[in-house]
């Protein structure tokens, strides 16, 4: 095979990956982070590093964990390079609201700012379970916690949420 | 009944359900068949699942791909060593003449590479690394212990097949504030390292390239594993058998 050609293949395997995964990889950035401006540019570093590594990823059956995984380490990178401080709700950037602002239904609006209130820790299990569809066991992978640690913070997750949410409601 | 072979009492069942409303878990049909208030419980979870799931669709903006670079085998992530040790140099004067090479070897690389700053700076810090434990590039027929080999590559690291060469050295080191371990094996021409990384993630292989060394730093599941031999030893030949032989716990 030429290496016009072997680049050519290479350049559209990533691209169907990428085309396929990108919601989620936007997604799981966007609620790492809360900011959808900087989880653009953790996701474009991502692909990024993806695309000079891709030689490693051997099954594009397992493109999904792989890249949710790249995207888990820029998203550290960029906040170790940053040293953003913790995101305060009530000081929000117009790309911080335009997030939580999304929406018209105010259900689902308080829902969506009760989990931008979520700590971090049982954000980031939720999203895994829910908008990616991993079962405990990838998600201890993915953020090397035991299962054990990711079902408690899942239970926990959740009773806040309801919590808040009712909270919300009776307001 | 769950896993253990008890029933699921209620209380354990609302546990279990809130951690997965799918229900995957053991004995919770079970219980659920026979409690109503679990049942009603279950219902809940599922709509407030439902609600979580809407809220976290947040619109996704039009895929931007980014300027991809050619890849090449004279890509950036290549890190040349001007300064490197001779081979088979197995005696105590080996210490000090490593040491006074420690220091080209961290700035030949810190200088020559031109790659992605974080993996420049992984292969500095491994080179440094070998350079300040020169004993253990001995050659020799003698394998460390089943017990010194498992209490190195031990089960929060993940397991190496040990068929992948002599172990002649093992012990655990740290790698950027990291426990890893440590293991030279015995290769074709000389020793070898072998550092095993499993949260040094490379963005590609790192190819270490001097006068009388020659190695790379290889991407590996969430991880990387570092491979320095003689600049005689056939590294590429040694890459699949390791990477194989290698599995992360985490």
């Amino acid at each position: 095979m030429s290496s016009n050609n072997a680049d050519l293949k290479r350049r559209q395997r990533f691209d169907r990956v990428v085309s396929v995964l990108h919601k989620d990889l936007y997604r799981y950035a966007a609620w790492l982070c809360r900011d959808p401006g900087i989880a653009e540019e953790v996701v474009q570093e991502a692909l990024l590093r993806a695309w000079k590594s891709l030689d490693a990823l051997r099954e594009d059956s397992a493109a999904k964990s792989w890249l949710l995984t790249i995207v888990r380490r820029e998203n550290a990178r960029y906040f170790e390079r940053k040293r953003l401080e913790t995101v305060d709700i009530d000081s929000l950037t117009p790309s911080q609201s335009a997030m939580l602002a999304e929406t018209e239904d105010p259900n689902l609006a308080d829902m969506r700012e009760a989990l931008y209130r979520l700590d971090d820790d049982y954000r980031e299990p939720l999203v895994l379970q829910v908008l990616m569809g991993h079962s405990t066991k990838e998600i201890a992978e993915l953020m090397g916690i035991k299962a054990g640690a990711v079902l408690t913070r899942l239970h926990r997750a959740r009773i806040k949420l309801k919590e808040e949410v009712a909270k919300e409601a009776a307001a | 009944m769950n896993v253990s072979g008890k029933i699921m009492n209620c209380e354990d069942y609302r546990v279990a359900i809130a951690a997965d409303p799918s229900e995957s878990f053991e004995g919770g049909a079970a219980h659920v068949a026979a409690c109503e208030s679990c049942n009603a419980y279950r219902a809940e979870m599922r709509v407030l699942d439902e609600v979580i799931g809407k809220a976290l669709a947040i619109d996704v903006p039009e895929l931007k791909i980014p300027d991809l670079p050619p890849i090449g085998e004279d890509d950036e992530n290549v890190v040349n060593l001007p300064f490197r040790r001779a081979s088979k140099i197995s005696t105590p004067a080996w210490i000090g003449i490593a040491a006074g090479f420690a220091l080209a070897a961290i700035i030949g690389v810190q200088f020559a590479g031109n790659g992605p700053a974080n993996d420049q700076l992984l292969a500095a810090e491994v080179l440094a690394h070998v350079d300040h434990e020169p004993w253990a590039l001995t050659v020799t027929d003698v394998s460390v212990s089943e017990e010194q080999f498992s209490n190195v590559v031990n089960s929060t690291i993940g397991t190496m097949d040990r068929n992948v060469g002599l172990v002649s050295y093992a012990t655990s080191c740290i790698i950027n504030g990291m426990t890893i371990p440590h293991l030279v094996i015995q290769g074709e021409h000389g020793p070898v390292t072998l550092l095993l990384m499993p949260n040094e993630m490379v963005s590609s292989p790192v190819s270490l390239s001097g006068e009388s060394v020659n190695g790379v730093i290889l991407p590996h599941g969430n991880g990387s594993i570092a491979i320095i031999g003689q600049r005689e030893e056939r590294i590429q030949e040694l890459e699949q058998r390791v990477v194989e032989a290698v599995e992360w716990s985490i």
